[in-house]
């Protein structure tokens, strides 16, 4: 199942990963990739603004505490002004009560480290094929 | 007197003779005029003298007018008359009258006299006899005590008047006189006679009065003679000392040893003289009792000063002498009872001395009656008191005062006073109770105040050293959460590393490989663990706790059903708790795994929730998890709840207990556990119920 698993509308999801940790941040990458997905990956806020914006992003997964006083908040944002309906996933090593209401708010999963591999593999599934449907219905 | 030495004719010794025949006084008077008038006299009276009225009144006459009678009717004062000169002078005249042509008239006063004393004054010696007094009283009458000194006899007075015979010569007037003379003689004797005839019907009355009255009393009365010989005695007393008719030998021993008894009794008594008493015991006679009695004597005297006897009255005291022993166990009996009331009040004393709170005790109208030592030193004595002292008293005054018109028996309520030597605010708490009287009253209240510095200082410790323990737990869950968060990203990586490797491993290392995943997996637990400590992602806020066990509950329902244990549930109405809902879920999940856990071949978990109220504001509510697994070690309950102590080996964290230790305190709240191996294990959380 894992080839098919990136696979929509014939062609690879491209989901990208950002993640201030190098070696975190490379093995989400390869990982993905090795399920079937098209994965780039962003080691800092700038580099995930760039990725945006240059790419067709599915999926954002996002660490939410990125280098220096970057948040993943600012990330998402970003992320939803180009497309709104953007599924986004959260990881966070540890949340405050207030990044926990703004993810309730933003309708955003949030995911506690160390995360379970095959939760988190099962919900970008979920997450890329609501939105699929999602498109499809909007045309 | 010498005229009547005088030869005597034939027909003075024939007057005499029927003088001398007369048996009665009152019969003198007639014979005596009728031998006036045998002397050739025309007329004769004879006026007696009523002491009490001075009446002087005729009496007895022969050939008398009424006309003459009523002119020797006069009076013992009227002394112009001849009859009270006569009288007075007690001498014999014969009056001439003014008028040539009336007769003479002789007067001879007759009056109780002799030359001899009466028989009382003759034993009396030196007693003065009225009848001796006058005898020699020749000059005037005494008018006064015309009673004898002696006999108490009261002495008669009467005046003879003859009309002497026309051409009387001095020879006739000594013969009247000397037929007089002998007429008062015999009189005297006959009143003397009679006097004593009289005096022994009356000493006989007196006599069987005194018999009747000694017979009349219920104690024995004897009379003895000075050689203590019985002279007579009551009937009571013959009870004790006269053998009956029909004797008995016992009788005959108890009346001899009575007599020996009474009379050495006497004996003793008699020499000392006076009035004596002493006991002494008696056999009765007829009943064979022994009867205790008091005698006591008094002797007895003649009118002389002789000593005649004794007179002695016997009192039964045995009824007195067992009511006086009665009395005396009685005292005794109170004496002891005093001396129990005595050892208590001392015994309360001390208590009251070493409390070590000061203790007021107050009466009815809450004014002080008593202080102990403490209380002194808090309120001062009457010599210098400080404005302290009085500051207390009057905030004590007010709260006492308050107290003993109110309608509790018992109060409490806290004061504030400054002791007066460290000048220290002190806290106490004022502990009081009401003292009634037999009607109801209050009669005293005491005040008992307890020093709550102690206290105050105990629990101030306990809130501090609990603090102490929440902030090294959450110093402990800081220090973790860093921990675990510099762990987590390395740990990240690794956890990716070997799933990426999961179909790369060659046959031979799969076991090294399966050991790689299963400590990585290990780890990643731990550090989900504690940084489930640190994570503050949930609300603080009202939850209902039965919803939280319904959640948990229906969380690990397939779990628990898989692992064979059957679950009961028994959750009673409850208030809202105060708290985060979440924290009290991983409480509960933690409590139920392990449950599950100690349950390998299945069993029962009983999840309860009940209220308790501990008073009118607190309540608690208590959650029990009770499972019918393996239990728990002696030896691990005191260490189960520190961080790192786990029974589960390789799939426990050791940190379950301690989290749920700490999370159940920062709601202040207890967690207590209850554990029999081989029976299951019970723990119970307490919960503060949110104050409505």
């Amino acid at each position: 199942m894992t080839k098919e698993r990136g696979i929509l509308m014939n062609r690879k999801c491209n989901i990208l990963v950002v993640d201030d940790e190098p070696n975190v941040l490379l093995t989400y990458r390869l990982i993905l990739q090795q399920q079937g997905y098209a994965a780039c990956a962003a080691i800092s806020s700038e580099e995930a603004r760039t990725a945006i914006r240059d790419q067709e992003i599915d999926l954002l997964l996002c660490d939410l505490s990125l280098e220096k006083q970057e948040s993943g908040f600012d990330v998402i944002e970003f992320a939803r002004k180009k497309d709104p309906l953007m599924p986004v996933v959260l990881l966070t090593g540890y949340a405050t009560p207030e990044a926990n209401d703004r993810a309730q708010q933003l309708a955003i999963p949030v995911l506690f480290k160390p995360i379970d591999i095959k939760e988190l593999l099962d919900m970008i599934s979920e997450l890329l094929k609501e939105n699929y449907e999602q498109h499809e219905a909007a045309g | 007197m010498a005229s009547l030495q005088m030869p005597m004719g034939k027909s003075s010794r024939r007057s005499a003779l029927r003088l001398l025949g007369i048996e009665r006084s009152e019969e003198i008077f007639p014979v005596l005029l009728e031998e006036v008038l045998a002397l050739g006299h025309p007329r004769a009276l004879v006026a007696e003298v009523n002491f009490e009225t001075s009446e002087i009144k005729p009496v007895a006459s022969l050939n008398c007018s009424r006309h003459l009678l009523q002119r020797f009717h006069s009076s013992l004062f009227a002394m112009e008359t001849p009859l009270a000169q006569v009288l007075h002078s007690l001498q014999p005249a014969r009056v001439h009258p003014r008028n040539r042509r009336s007769p003479d008239y002789y007067y001879y006063p007759l009056i109780y006299r002799n030359r001899t004393a009466c028989w009382e004054a003759e034993r009396v010696r030196g007693g003065k006899c009225i009848a001796v007094e006058n005898f020699h009283s020749r000059l005037k009458l005494q008018l006064q005590p015309q009673v004898c000194g002696v006999c108490e006899m009261r002495a008669y007075a009467a005046m003879a008047v003859v009309e002497v015979k026309r051409g009387a010569k001095e020879t006739d007037i000594v013969e009247l006189r000397a037929l007089l003379e002998l007429a008062n003689r015999y009189l005297s004797r006959l009143f003397k006679v009679e006097h004593y005839q009289n005096r022994m019907v009356d000493l006989e009355t007196t006599i069987t009065q005194m018999q009747t009255v000694m017979e009349s009393m219920t104690d024995p009365v004897i009379l003895t003679d000075p050689q203590h010989r019985v002279i007579t005695q009551n009937k009571a007393a013959a009870r004790y000392f006269q053998l009956p008719e029909e004797v008995s030998e016992g009788r005959v021993r108890a009346v001899e040893l009575n007599n020996l008894l009474f009379s050495a009794a006497l004996s003793s008594m008699a020499v000392s003289g006076t009035d004596s008493s002493r006991d002494m015991t008696l056999v009765d006679a007829i009943e064979g009792d022994e009867v205790l009695f008091e005698a006591v004597s008094a002797p007895s005297f003649a009118p002389d000063g002789r000593r005649t006897g004794m007179v002695t009255v016997l009192r039964d005291v045995t009824d007195l002498r067992r009511a006086d022993e009665e009395l005396r166990a009685n005292y005794d009996k109170l004496r002891q009872a005093e001396e129990v009331v005595r050892q208590d009040r001392d015994r309360l004393n001390l208590v009251i001395e070493n409390v070590g709170d000061p203790i007021i005790v107050c009466d009815r109208d809450a004014k002080i009656a008593l202080l102990d030592p403490l209380a002194h030193e808090l309120l001062g004595s009457r010599h210098g008191r400080s404005a302290l002292h009085v500051r207390n008293q009057a905030k004590l005054d007010a709260y006492i005062t308050k107290f003993t018109y109110s309608f509790s028996d018992r109060e409490s309520a806290p004061i504030q006073l400054t002791h007066p030597g460290t000048l220290q605010e002190v806290e106490y708490d004022a502990r009081s109770g009401k003292i009634y009287d037999e009607r109801g009253m209050v009669a005293y209240t005491v005040t008992v105040l307890r020093d709550l510095t102690a206290v105050r200082r105990l629990e101030q410790l306990k809130l501090e050293r609990r603090m102490l323990e929440m902030e090294k737990f959450a110093a402990a869950g800081r220090l973790a959460g860093t921990i675990a968060h510099e762990v987590n990203n390395p740990m990240e990586a690794i956890k990716n590393c070997i799933f990426l490797l999961t179909d790369q491993i060659k046959p031979e290392a799969a076991p090294v490989y399966d050991i790689l995943k299963g400590e990585t997996e290990r780890v990643a637990r731990i550090v989900r663990q504690m940084l489930g400590l640190y994570r503050n992602t949930d609300q603080v806020g009202n939850f209902d706790v039965n919803a939280v066990v319904e959640d948990t509950l229906l969380l690990f329902a397939r779990q628990l059903d898989r692992a064979g244990v059957h679950v009961e549930r028994e959750l009673a109405a409850l208030p809202q708790a105060l708290g985060s809902a979440d924290q009290i879920r991983q409480v509960l999940s933690n409590l139920v795994v392990n449950a599950k856990d100690s349950m390998s071949n299945g069993g029962v978990l009983r999840v309860r929730t009940r209220l308790v109220r501990k008073d009118q504001v607190r309540q608690y509510i208590m959650v029990s998890v009770a499972d019918s697994g393996c239990g728990i070690a002696k030896n691990m309950v005191r260490t189960m709840f520190e961080p790192f102590v786990t029974t589960k080996g390789e799939r426990g964290t050791g940190l379950g207990l301690w989290i749920v230790k700490g999370i159940i305190e920062n709601h202040g709240g207890k967690l207590r556990v209850h554990s029999k191996v081989g029976q299951g294990t019970v723990f119970s959380i307490s919960l503060p119920a949110a104050v409505q």
